[in-house]
């Protein structure tokens, strides 16, 4: 005990140790965001604006990124993409956190019938490949970015699901929250005070993957041409349209994929190697 | 008498020195104890002998073991001796075994990689040693099959197996109780008489007084006083161990039991309960009066907690019913825990979870502040996350949280075991305090009969045979 005591002690006396790899992460996705939205109020240029003088010409003072085969404004595209992209990952994350979290409290609080069912429920949806579930939606309703959203989120609910649940069924028998039932407190403060503080940093972490996961999922499905269609423009279906002249344009191939890169890197690093 | 262990002005340091200087030497057949509270100093010590630091600490001084001197601040030499020479009994061993190994297994590895024996005759060995122990059934079980009695004794086993004539034990009667105390005494004691070291290190007196042989007494990393066992807890010369030694629950002063008046407010009827199949009690009555302080004692694991559970309605009775007469809320019937750590919300303070129970049930923060001195709280403690503060300060708080209301019952399940025996003391006698000044009826759990005998009014004894002595009140 006094071993634990006296460590624990000295941990807390150092200065903590700045998670450099989170900084790195969150300014790299500031940077992209800022670039995404930002771009058209600087730049207002119609980005399937196409005109054949410029096709592939290479980046100037007037066209920073340059244009594409079809001599489309690269900025104007990439930044439209982008915001796509993030905001696809954004939407499909928040709703498939929010239920996910809310149902893993559900189950463990409730336990027996509505614990068995939620949890064949995700078992369900674990046993379909992910992308086979995602592809199956957009063959149903072809280019609409919803389909893409709703696929990804119910793939990506069940990881909220299960964390939650394992952590909250460990802390919903804990002298802890008994004594604040005991004391009066009602399930919305064992939430806020109890549930929350611990699920919090988990979570983060998982939305961030669960971000990369759904870029690289929209990314790969624009790149098989499955995604949303031409002439809307996305990060993957980029990378298909220009694959054919990479080596007149190098530099336009390469723009989507750096794009993807940056993003996935950063979220990666937000999420850290592991939850606290 | 040559002595296996010599320590020579050992001082152990983080940023500052916290262990002073300690020299202590450890003859083979006599027993050495370092009794200290929780943060005085003592593991650290035993582990700078040891040379099993913690990072971020380092030692000085030089410890000289079977003949070979070590100098501390090189820190190098220990590694050739562990096991071999020296070896230690680690703090709650049933959490030390391998889960997945059997019980000769665990043995014979000591034998096998230590020593180096062949596996037929490190098994051979290894089957010898738990025989002796007792253990020649359990040869082939899993931890987990064992009971915590039996983990103990092949953990031991598993330590002795390379040989080593030292052993040193740390906290070795830690969450026992005391059937099985004493059987981890008599183990100790018996590896003693056949001429082994052995080196304790505890925070228990009565292990301390059972062990015999010499005693230090540390304190804020100093040993304030050493020497025969007797002459120091017989005549203490130190101002603080006579306080250690008045703190035992055994040196009380006898308290006043009350004779009960009043309707009894809470009333369990033939309340029976069973777990894991196996039956608990069951016919149990019980009547609370208010303001009553009730004793229970009984080994681990007989439902004394379970019962305390059932009367707050926090576990439903297989069998009879519990009456909250008098038409008290519920809030009105509170519980102190066991490990008080566990009993706050981790991650917010405690001026918050303080300040959340006053805006719930609209109560006046105005009381906070006298009872905080009440209690010997510091106002800047308010400010700190419960990991900050210590076992004692937060059971003061947990005591503070449930007197905000008024409780007119309160299930206190063995609210100072995770305690020194000086806080021990405070504790109880505050719980007590408050409990006499509010008419709070009390049910005090404790494995510790003497404490009970001295501050309940009267007692119930699980004996864990599926029934239970009622001991009445002992004063008419």
């Amino acid at each position: 005990m006094m071993t634990a005591t006296m460590s624990s002690a000295i941990t807390a006396s150092e200065p903590k140790r700045l998670p450099v790899g989170r900084i790195v992460g969150f300014t790299v996705l500031a940077l992209v965001v800022l670039f995404a939205f930002l771009t058209p109020l600087v730049w207002p240029v119609d980005p399937t604006k196409q005109s054949l003088r410029n096709v592939l010409a290479a980046p100037s003072w007037s066209e920073p990124l340059g244009y594409d085969h079809l001599g489309r404004s690269m900025l104007a595209r990439l930044a439209a993409a982008l915001r796509l992209s993030l905001g696809l990952a954004f939407l499909s994350v928040l709703t498939a956190a929010v239920p996910g979290a809310l149902l893993g409290i559900l189950a463990a609080w409730k336990g027996g019938i509505v614990d068995r069912a939620l949890s064949v429920l995700g078992d369900v949806f674990l046993a379909l490949p992910g992308l086979l579930l995602v592809l199956m939606l957009t063959a149903i309703a072809p280019d609409s970015p919803w389909a893409l959203y709703v696929g990804i989120s119910l793939v990506l609910w069940i990881e909220y699901f299960r964390l939650t649940r394992a952590t909250t069924r460990t802390l919903i028998t804990s002298p802890a929250v008994q004594a604040s039932r005991l004391l009066g407190f009602g399930p919305a403060y064992i939430i806020r005070r109890h549930l929350w503080p611990e699920i919090a940093p988990m979570i983060l972490t998982v939305a961030a993957f669960g971000a990369a996961t759904a870029i690289m999922a929209i990314a790969a499905l624009g790149f098989v041409s499955v995604g949303v269609r031409p002439p809307t423009p996305e990060l993957g279906l980029m990378m298909t349209e220009l694959l054919p002249y990479y080596e007149e344009a190098p530099h336009a191939l390469l723009q989507p994929i750096i794009a993807v890169f940056l993003l996935v890197l950063s979220l990666n690093l937000i999420a850290g190697r592991k939850a606290q | 008498m040559t002595a296996l262990l010599v320590a020579d002005g050992v001082r152990v340091f983080a940023r500052e020195r916290i262990v002073e200087p300690a020299s202590l030497s450890l003859h083979p057949g006599r027993p050495f104890t370092i009794l200290g509270e929780t943060g005085s100093g003592k593991s650290l010590l035993a582990q700078a002998i040891m040379g099993t630091l913690p990072k971020g600490l380092r030692a000085e001084g030089s410890v000289t073991i079977a003949g070979q001197r070590l100098s501390l601040a090189v820190g190098q030499g220990h590694r050739s001796l562990w096991g071999r020479v020296i070896s230690v009994l680690p703090q709650e061993p049933w959490l030390a075994l391998d889960p997945t190994m059997r019980a000769r297994e665990q043995v014979a590895e000591g034998y096998g990689f230590v020593r180096g024996l062949s596996v037929a005759d490190a098994a051979r060995r290894a089957q010898v040693d738990l025989a002796n122990l007792g253990l020649a059934d359990a040869s082939g079980k899993l931890p987990s099959q064992l009971s915590g009695g039996m983990a103990q004794r092949v953990a031991f086993a598993a330590a002795r197996a390379g040989g080593a004539r030292i052993v040193i034990a740390d906290e070795p009667t830690k969450g026992l109780d005391v059937a099985r105390r004493d059987d981890v005494i008599a183990l100790l004691l018996r590896e003693v008489a056949e001429g082994g070291g052995l080196l304790t290190i505890t925070h228990d007196l009565a292990l301390a007084r059972r062990m015999g042989g010499d005693l230090a007494v540390m304190l804020d990393g100093v040993i304030i006083e050493q020497g025969p066992a007797e002459e120091v807890l017989g005549d203490p010369q130190h101002a603080y161990t006579r306080r250690l030694i008045e703190a035992d629950p055994a040196h009380w002063p006898d308290g006043q039991p009350r004779k009960a008046a009043g309707a009894p407010m809470l009333v369990a009827e033939g309340v029976g309960k069973s777990r894991g199949g196996q039956r608990l009690f069951s016919g149990l009555n019980l009547a609370v009066h208010p303001g009553e302080i009730i004793g229970v004692t009984g080994p681990s694991g007989c439902g004394k907690s379970t019962f305390g559970d059932i009367l707050l309605r926090l576990l439903p009775p297989d069998e009879g019913n519990v009456r909250r007469a008098g038409g008290q809320p519920a809030i009105k019937f509170q519980k102190l825990y066991q490990d008080p750590p566990s009993a706050f919300p981790h991650r917010i303070t405690l001026r918050r979870a303080i300040l959340d129970l006053v805006k719930l049930h609209g109560l006046d923060a105005a009381r906070i502040e006298p009872l905080m001195a009440r209690l010997r709280l510091a106002p800047a403690l308010l400010d700190r996350l419960p990991a900050e503060v210590s076992g004692g300060e937060l059971q003061r708080f947990a005591l503070l949280r449930v007197l905000l209301l008024d409780p007119v019952f309160l299930f206190a399940d063995e609210p100072t075991s995770r305690l020194d025996l000086i806080t021990q003391q405070e504790m109880i006698e505050l719980l007590v305090e408050l409990a006499r000044e509010r008419t709070c009826a009390v049910l005090i759990v404790s494995h510790d009969a003497e404490l009970i005998r001295k501050v309940s009014d009267r007692e119930i004894r699980f004996t864990g045979k599926k029934d239970l002595d009622q001991v009445e009140p002992k004063a008419a």
